[in-house]
């Protein structure tokens, strides 16, 4: 029954380190960019969705519903990671010829990061805060078993949503679009895809998919922190790896296998180690098997 | 569907200190299928990446029907008609024949229409047809014989509907059969009354597909007149004798068979 619990408590977590995931390989697999700023919008999303909604001394402490909040913190992820495409990314190949030769971009990136927590910290303090949904009981209980609402919210939304990233990446024309920008960008602008207008969209979605699991981490969690997105996208990196690069399904397994693992590592061997089993995994799925369980990545292929 | 005029006045490219087009100026006229040669270096794809797009013209005008489109975006210069094919293949390996098709009708498609409605898949399907590739759609082109992906790509730049349809190599490396084939779906794609620009080595294949040849060496224009015209003329020979002689040669020898 215990081993019951863990195996559920795993999957819970994994469904969020899924969503992060999958944004991690989207970029991956379209841009060959390892976009660092993931972590800050998954942050940034949870704070601003606990700013909003509680009540208090801190700024922009307005006391609205926590569906509004939510909505606008994942807004503000969105704009924010408009914002990041303009000034990684895109100024970065206007003056550089291909971003994706330079490493570049990652570093602009991870300084986008630095910068997103330390502007939140500024704004809020660096405490914890207690980001709670109003309803009573969050839990199911059957057969002796919990399993959080949240949690199960999470980790059918994350499958809702990469089943329709999967459709749509496979029969729209923007979908079509963007693997043409993923195998080759410059033959696809001389096709007539306008690349600088297709490009944002990744990041739209990323944006919005980082900032979903970002509120739903809040509200699984009841906690939020500057911090939360550190810890969330060694996980979700790892997870990515496992999935094979590019591949938005093997990113959902990926995340829910590194949820697994932690879980089990931290109820066997306690909280202090639960980064090696999770590092570990990385670096022998690196050793032995670079592409990741799945072999072949769709997306990213023929890229690493 | 109308052919457009492509006009290009006084252009200059040069890459570092290396002039490769020298103040270049002719005209592609209207529903001509017209050849453009030269011996190697001459700066023949050159002039496909500047009026394609791939690189901005130092000077001088490229227009299109009168207009100048010497500044337009690469993806613009196809909604103003222009469409091309390489000399190096450029599809996406990893996508199917009939996705890298499409590809070429994107600028005309909004942004969130589906790719494979079936109107849009039939019609696509009609234009394989047409150039003998019905047996590929679904196939992805990596594994595709090197004449097949040849033609795949001149059904990809017709998809965009141009008005000037510009060919770098398209018979190279293609047999004997392929290459008529080619020629027959060139020859129907001209009858429509798209404009044809042509860069090809094979002068068996000018001559009967092409009504006008332009020649360059060293980015400049030398001759300029009919497929029978450019054999006689002594600036055309002393550019091929003097660095490729095995281009005329082959070209006789085409002659006598």
């Amino acid at each position: 029954m215990q081993s019951a619990q863990q195996l559920i408590n795993g999957l819970m977590l994994g469904g969020i380190l899924a969503f992060v995931a999958v944004a991690f390989t989207l970029t991956i697999g379209m841009l060959n960019f390892l976009n660092f700023t993931i972590p800050a919008l998954f942050m940034l999303a949870a704070m601003v969705t606990w700013a909003l909604s509680a009540s208090g001394e801190h700024i922009f402490a307005l006391g609205l519903p926590w569906y509004a909040a939510a909505a606008i913190g994942i807004a503000v992820a969105m704009v924010a990671s408009l914002i990041i495409e303009r000034f990684t990314y895109r100024y970065l190949k206007a003056h550089y010829g291909d971003a994706t030769e330079h490493a570049l971009p990652l570093v602009s990136s991870l300084g986008f990061l630095i910068i997103f927590e330390h502007a939140v910290i500024t704004l809020w303090g660096s405490d914890p805060q207690r980001l709670e949904l109003p309803f009573r009981d969050m839990d199911l209980h059957f057969a002796g078993l919990i399993v959080g609402i949240p949690h199960l919210f999470s980790l059918g939304l994350a499958i809702t949503l990469v089943w329709v990233l999967s459709w749509l990446l496979k029969r729209s024309s923007i979908g079509r679009a963007l693997r043409a920008i993923a195998e080759n960008p410059d033959a696809a602008t001389l096709m007539g895809v306008e690349v600088a207008r297709i490009v944002p969209v990744v990041f739209l979605v990323t944006g919005m998919l980082s900032a979903l699991a970002g509120i739903l981490y809040g509200f699984s969690y009841s906690t939020v922190t500057p911090y939360i997105g550190d810890a969330v996208a060694t996980d979700a990196i790892t997870g990515m790896v496992l999935g094979g690069l590019g591949n938005v399904w093997g990113a959902i397994v990926g995340g829910l296998l590194v949820g697994l693992i932690k879980v089990f590592a931290i109820s066997q061997f306690g909280a202090e180690i639960e980064k090696i089993p999770v590092w570990g995994l990385l670096l022998l799925i690196l050793i032995i098997r670079p592409t990741g369980i799945f072999g072949k990545s769709r997306l990213g292929r023929g890229k690493f | 569907m109308n052919g457009a005029e492509l006009s290009l006045a006084g252009v200059c490219k040069s890459f570092g200190g290396l002039t490769v087009i020298d103040h270049l100026g002719f005209t592609v006229k209207r529903g001509s299928r017209t050849a453009l040669i030269g011996p190697n270096g001459a700066g023949k794809t050159t002039v496909f990446n500047l009026v394609s797009g791939v690189y901005p013209i130092d000077d001088g005008t490229i227009s299109l029907d009168g207009e100048d489109i010497s500044i337009v975006s690469p993806a613009g210069r196809i909604g103003h008609g222009i469409s091309r094919s390489f000399q190096n293949i450029r599809l996406m390996p990893h996508l199917s024949t009939i996705e890298n098709v499409m590809l070429g009708e994107h600028w005309r498609r909004p942004a969130f229409s589906l790719a494979r409605g079936r109107r849009a898949v039939e019609s696509v399907k009609a234009a394989l047809a047409d150039a003998g590739l019905q047996t590929y759609p679904g196939q992805v082109v990596a594994n595709l014989p090197y004449g097949i992906q040849k033609r795949i790509e001149v059904v990809r730049a017709l998809l965009a509907e141009p008005k000037i349809l510009m060919l770098d190599e398209p018979a190279a490396g293609l047999n004997n059969a392929e290459s008529d084939d080619l020629r027959a779906l060139l020859e129907r794609v001209s009858a429509r009354g798209i404009t044809l620009l042509v860069v090809e080595h094979d002068m068996h294949f000018v001559r009967r597909l092409c009504d006008h040849v332009v020649v360059l060496n060293f980015g400049r224009l030398i001759f300029e007149g009919t497929p029978e015209e450019v054999h006689r003329d002594p600036a055309v020979l002393e550019a091929y004798l003097g660095t490729d002689a095995r281009a005329v040669q082959s070209d006789n020898t085409a002659k006598a068979r």
